[in-house]
């Protein structure tokens, strides 16, 4: 994807640009998506800005308000899954750094299938849940709150599906700059799966 | 290069004096605002004179011509200065907060007592203005004050943001609808004045304004009797069309000769209005949205005068409306 | 230059013209991406039941989304990345998208940084254009009181509009700019980091500003800049226009920002250390952080008021719990920042060209780029200056009055440092020197003014009045613009290859000086005196100021024109220019005008400062074995640098 890239896969005898000076110890691309998540973080921060006034300075008694419950525990549960694929994502970047594809395989599969039931389980939730968006403040924070999770980790099941596309088309080897493929979207897991725990915490149990 | 700072300091300094910068003084919370105002003005006009006066200096000084080759001389920093510039101006600024700190704090203070003071509630709604008495039980379209009284606001809104100015009194506060705010005035000249809205709140903004008149002790008392009596003659529930319509702000759009309105944001009542059936105009008011008039934009005409008046209300007005709408022609 | 041995990519024929990424494709899939959103919207309120079927609002939000897509994907913004996320072998790069070999590459999808570079500046000056129109109706409107020309409505549009387009499609995306063509070559490296990113963010620029526009065919959002809720939920569906087009243009600031970043970090030439890089980069590397800690937030303020409008949210409704306020904080989180967003890159532009032109090293170059992070810090703690009045909590006002006033300090340190650059320098008056100093003693009317708003009291009274307006304009055009003009004029030659004419430069600084004073400055005094901002009509006593301020605004337009005929005749007809007309030391100018496809044969060595103007023996960089000094070019080559 970079400059450093292309001219490492094809600098043969080719006139194009002299490579760049590296002047980082950290890779551009792994620079890029931690620049990426922070960026991400702020706009998980608005949407905590808005619950935050909406519950603490308009409701502090009433949250939720009368007649509105979460399910707190099925949410535990969907919780406890992404937490697993966070185990499985780092399974699967392990692995192809031992240079075990099968597990890279199973590790990126396993990762998609329990990303794929939470939101299967929050998509139930939100049709089960008997209030819509619209009801009041409370029920606007939530499914705000929850649905740009829930966008995130659909970005994150795109990537996972990528990087195991190309994991089946025989992409990927141990050395460092073989795996980013995987690392990359790896780390954005491990980002969509941290912000659940905070979602999770601020939204359901406090 | 003293020359020229003190020319660059002469003319901000004759352009501050000469032209009457601030509107009237009428009130204590003004002479405050002003004396941060001209405070910070003086603190400001040296600033700039400095760097307008160095940088012209410099520029005729330092000229060098259009072939010449040479560098300057190689000056890299200079530590001293660099402490100066930075310290100086981190006083000025300290001083300048702390002073306007001082203001702030007694401008908003109201007297411990609260028989000193009275409380009036303001309510926003587009495109007009409503004060509440509540020690007189009166509602008016107009704000009235006693002069030398320190009075407390308490904003509200219907519908979008307002804003509550008086360029006299110095003091603007925001009414927000689903919270009060508050500000506080002791007006000290007797007069009229303008209460502008001055948050942006729809078509109706540039004319959403109300009276204020700030009346002597004799002339309050007068004011204060002439409401109880009207209360007395107007009886309840009774409602008077021309009046709603004053107060519902409706001519801050509509054009309509009997209540000497000549908005031109909706449509000229006295030209569309004859002829129309009551139910029909009843419908515009209460749902605009129903039928737009050709020409027009849905979503302008405020919808919710339904709440806000009552039906006794709308009925009159709609009355009024059929009653005197054409007199123009 | 290398473009002989760069073919351009072999013509397309047949069918392959409508599948490869062009205009062709975009020709069919923009069309296809319609339907499928209506359908799309169409089939799932059918499914679910929802009256009515044909409500506008959700319609034209997922149209807003999946249009754009389908003409991006259609031109070829995502082809690479779509071969390279399934697996396919990804074409090997012949370079045959990068670089420009005639105009009709500039229409294309690009990843030279230079070529990105120019298609930014010119539609980034097209839109100011545009803005600027609707500014001049605007000044029509308001020079007699009463109404005139339109209607309140349509002028709440025209300044909405014109502040947005001003601010999201000129200001921002105009630094983005030129920071795309010169911070690579300022730096010594042949691209950017991530290239095709690079691309992604130019086109999504004029979707943005399309969007804004096209807003006045349904309505166009008349609540400001701002957009304060509920306000904004109240507006005409042209009101989507303004939040989807802020996303756009958003997404294209953050990945350029996140590129630049990387860039900076990863990129640089060897030798080239934080401590020698040129302040413009040091002001980009400052903006950039700025940019993707802040701009999220704008993001998050506008999907708030589409989840209000279209799915009826209640997070700004106080009947539903929601909070009025907490739209300003959450915006202003990021506006504020935002000023320092289109501030402090032409703090970078002005150091370049006050060094090269008073041919003295920048005074106190640390410190410079230190104050340039203070305010970095600082802008995120004065968020609330812009609402003194708004019946936010009252113990925030003081100490956000304080932070707010104490960014004087960092930003003196920078007027101060300009100025001591200038004391015994030899200043040559060329035109980019002009618009520098002009530059510093506007903005520092504006920074005054902006000292009189940071004043709690003051603020009360003056707060959403033409002194305001008066603010605004003086840093952001006398501030900001003045900056762009400066670096239009400085990077000119090196853009384009060719030198623009000296005289009509002047006339134009000139012009604009006297113009933009004349316009502006009386504003501070009618609001004082007491006329509001977003006015259509006012009270007749402001008649004669607002007619002489729109005489003069008339005659700031027309002073547009010397700028756009110099720039438009020059670029095709201009002396052809020398690789470094203002014997400077930065990279950029090593390289010949225009740079080479890839920016450098071999990437510099840098050895010193970039400022080292009449050091005698300084460097700052060895180029192809040729050390660069003291500003002249072809010195001696001496001993190599390990
Ligand atoms: C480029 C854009 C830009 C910049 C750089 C600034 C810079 C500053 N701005 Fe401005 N501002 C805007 C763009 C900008 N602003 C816009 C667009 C709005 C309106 C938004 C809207 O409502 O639509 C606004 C509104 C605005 C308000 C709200 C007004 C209101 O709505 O009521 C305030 C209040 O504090 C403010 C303050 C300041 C201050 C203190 C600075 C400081 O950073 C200035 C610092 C600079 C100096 C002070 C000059 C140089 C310093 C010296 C020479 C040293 C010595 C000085 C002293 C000792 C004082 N600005
Ligand atoms: C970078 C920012 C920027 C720039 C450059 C400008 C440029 C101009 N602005 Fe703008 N303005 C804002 C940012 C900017 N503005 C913002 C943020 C607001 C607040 C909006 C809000 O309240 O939400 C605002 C608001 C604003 C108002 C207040 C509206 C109100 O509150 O009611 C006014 C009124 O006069 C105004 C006027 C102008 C004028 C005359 C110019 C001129 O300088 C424009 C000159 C340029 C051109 C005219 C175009 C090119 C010229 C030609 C193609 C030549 C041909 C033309 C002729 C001969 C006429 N602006
Ligand atoms: C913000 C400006 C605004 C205010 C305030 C306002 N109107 Fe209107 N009005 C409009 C506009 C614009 C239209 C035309 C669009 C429409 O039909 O909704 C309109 C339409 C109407 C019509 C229908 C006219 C026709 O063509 O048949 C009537 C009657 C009317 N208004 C009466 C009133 C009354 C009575 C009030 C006060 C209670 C009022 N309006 C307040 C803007 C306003
Ligand atoms: Cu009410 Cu403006
Ligand atoms: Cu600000």
């Amino acid at each position: 994807m970079s400059t450093v890239a292309h001219a490492e896969t094809h600098g043969h005898d080719h006139h194009g640009p002299p490579p760049a000076n590296v002047s980082s110890r950290v890779d551009s691309r792994l620079l890029g998506i931690y620049i990426f998540i922070a960026s991400e973080i702020m706009l998980f921060g608005s949407f905590f800005t808005a619950l935050f006034f909406a519950r603490v300075i308009v409701a502090p008694e009433a949250w939720p308000p009368e007649g509105f419950h979460l399910p707190v525990y099925l949410a535990l549960v969907n919780t406890i899954i992404l937490v697993t694929s966070s185990f499985t994502m780092h399974w699967a970047l392990q692995s192809i750094k031992r240079n075990y594809r099968a597990g890279l395989i199973a590790g990126l599969t396993l990762t998609f299938l329990l990303g794929l039931t939470f939101l299967l389980i929050q998509a139930r939730e939100y049709s089960r849940i008997g209030f819509g968006p619209d009801a009041n403040a409370f029920a606007s924070t939530f499914f705000g709150l929850t649905g740009l999770h829930g966008a995130h980790v659909f970005v994150g099941l795109s990537l996972l599906a990528f990087a195991l596309v190309r994991s089946i088309r025989g992409h990927f080897g141990p050395d460092a700059h073989d795996h980013l493929g995987v690392e990359i979207p790896g780390i954005y897991w491990h980002f969509v799966d941290v912000m659940w725990i905070i979602v999770y915490m601020t939204v359901y149990v406090l | 290069m003293i020359v020229i700072g003190l020319l660059a300091g002469i003319v901000t300094g004759g352009v501050a004096y000469f032209i009457p910068w601030l509107p009237d003084q009428a009130s204590t919370q003004a002479e405050e605002i002003d004396g941060v105002y001209w405070f910070v003005a003086i603190i400001c006009a040296v600033v700039f004179s400095l760097v307008a006066g160095v940088s012209i200096y410099a520029g005729w000084k330092f000229r060098a011509p259009a072939d010449d080759m040479d560098d300057g001389s190689p000056i890299h920093g200079h530590t001293g200065l660099e402490i100066w510039w930075t310290a100086v101006p981190t006083v000025l600024v300290v001083a300048m907060s702390v002073w306007s700190a001082v203001a702030l704090a007694r401008a908003e203070t109201l007297p411990d007592d609260p028989d000193e003071y009275t409380t009036i509630e303001v309510t926003a709604a587009q495109f007009a203005w409503s004060f509440t008495y509540p020690e007189l039980e009166r509602t008016d379209g107009e704000l009235v004050l006693r002069v030398n009284e320190p009075v407390e606001l308490i904003l509200t809104a219907n519908d979008v943001i307002h804003a509550f100015w008086v360029p006299e009194f110095r003091m603007k506060q925001d009414a927000v609808p689903g919270i009060e705010t508050r500000t506080v005035i002791t007006p000290t000249k007797e007069g009229s004045y303008d209460v502008i809205c001055t948050e942006l709140c729809g078509p109706g903004h540039p004319v959403m304004r109300a009276g204020v008149r700030v009346l002597s002790d004799a002339d309050y008392e007068a004011w204060v009797a002439e409401g109880e009596q009207g209360a007395g003659e107007g009886g309840e529930g009774e409602a008077d069309g021309e009046s709603v319509f004053a107060e519902a702000g409706c001519g801050s759009c509509h054009t309509l000769a009997d209540a000497g309105s000549e908005a031109e944001i909706g449509p000229d009542l006295d030209s569309v209005v004859p002829g129309q059936e009551e139910q029909q105009i009843l419908t515009s008011i209460v749902d605009p949205n129903a039928e737009i008039s050709e020409g027009y934009q849905p979503n302008v005409m405020p919808g919710d005068y339904e709440d806000r008046l009552s039906e006794a209300e709308l009925d009159a007005l709609v009355a009024y409306l059929v009653e005197v709408a054409g007199a123009r022609r | 230059m290398s473009a002989t041995l760069h073919a351009p990519a072999p013509r397309r024929t047949g069918i392959r013209r409508w599948t490869a990424g062009g205009w062709l494709r975009a020709l069919w899939t923009t069309p296809l991406a319609f339907l499928l959103a209506t359908g799309l919207v169409a089939g799932a309120r059918a499914a679910l039941g929802y009256e009515p079927l044909l409500a506008q609002q959700p319609y034209i939000t997922t149209l807003m989304v999946m249009v754009p897509i389908g003409f991006l994907a259609g031109i070829g913004a995502f082809d690479y990345w779509a071969r390279y996320v399934s697996g396919r072998p990804t074409i090997p790069d012949d370079h045959a998208s990068h670089g420009a070999h005639s105009w009709k590459d500039y229409f294309k999808v690009n990843t030279d940084h230079k070529v990105i570079g120019t298609q930014y500046v010119v539609t980034t000056v097209v839109f100011f254009i545009v803005a600027g129109l609707l500014a001049m109706f605007m000044r029509a409107e308001l020079a007699e009181p009463g109404m005139q020309y339109v209607d309140p409505q349509a002028y709440n549009g025209l300044f909405s509009v014109h502040a947005s387009l001003m601010i999201f499609l000129f200001i921002i995306p105009a630094f983005a700019g030129l920071g795309n063509y010169v911070i690579p070559l300022m730096i010594g490296a042949p691209d950017m980091a991530f290239p095709r990113l690079n691309a992604l963010s130019f086109w999504l620029l004029p979707i943005a500003g399309l969007m804004m526009l096209s807003s006045y065919f349904i309505g166009a959002f008349g609540a400001g800049w701002t957009n304060y809720a509920p306000l904004a939920v109240q507006q005409p569906d042209g009101n989507l226009m303004f939040q989807m087009g802020v996303q756009w243009a958003g997404a294209s600031s953050i990945m350029t920002a996140l590129n630049f970043l990387v860039t900076i970090i990863t990129m640089r030439a060897p030798g080239m250390t934080f401590w020698r890089m040129p302040l413009l980069v040091w002001a980009n590397f400052a903006t950039s952080t700025l940019v993707v800690i802040a701009t999220p937030f704008v993001a998050g303020s506008q999907f708030f008021i589409l989840f209000d409008r279209v799915l009826h949210t209640n997070f700004f409704d106080p009947g539903g719990g929601g909070y009025v306020i907490a739209y300003q904080h959450i915006f202003w989180f990021y506006s504020h920042p935002a000023v320092y967003i289109m501030m402090l890159p032409g703090f970078g532009i002005v150091s370049e060209v006050i060094s090269v032109f008073a041919r003295k090293p920048i005074f106190g170059y640390r410190l410079m780029a230190l104050s340039l992070m203070a305010i970095l810090i600082l802008g995120f703690s004065v968020w609330a200056h812009h609402m003194f009045v708004s019946g936010m909590a009252d113990w925030l006002r003081v100490p956000m009055m304080v932070t707010t006033m104490v960014i004087a300090v960092p930003t003196g340190i920078k007027v101060f440092s300009w100025l001591a650059t200038l004391w015994e320098g030899r200043i040559h008056f060329k035109t980019p020197m002009l618009f520098a100093l002009g530059f510093v003693s506007m903005f520092v009317i504006g920074g005054l003014s902006g000292v009189y708003l940071g004043s709690v009291p003051i603020d009360i009274h003056v707060s959403d009045t033409y002194f305001v307006v008066a603010h605004i304009h003086y840093v952001l055009f006398g501030g900001s613009l003045f900056t762009i003009y400066a670096g239009f004029y400085y990077w000119f030659p090196k853009m384009t290859g060719r030198m623009y004419n000296e005289t009509l430069g002047k006339i134009h600084f000139w012009l604009t000086f006297v113009g933009f004073n004349a316009t502006f400055f009386p504003m501070h005094w009618i609001g004082t005196r007491g006329m509001p901002r977003r006015v259509a009509d006012y009270d007749p006593m402001f008649g004669n100021w607002n007619m002489a301020i729109s005489i003069a605004s008339f005659a700031l337009g027309a002073s547009t024109l010397v700028f756009l005929y110099n720039m438009i005749v020059s670029w095709r007809r201009g002396e052809p220019a020398p690789s470094n007309p203002w014997r400077a030391l930065t990279l950029e100018w090593q390289v010949s005008s225009p740079p080479p496809i890839f920016n450098f044969d071999e990437i510099p060595q840098v050895v010193g400062s970039p400022y080292e103007y009449g050091v005698r023996g300084a460097r700052h960089a060895i180029l192809n074995g040729k050390p660069v000094q003291e500003g002249r070019e072809a010195a001696p080559m001496e001993e190599t640098v390990p």
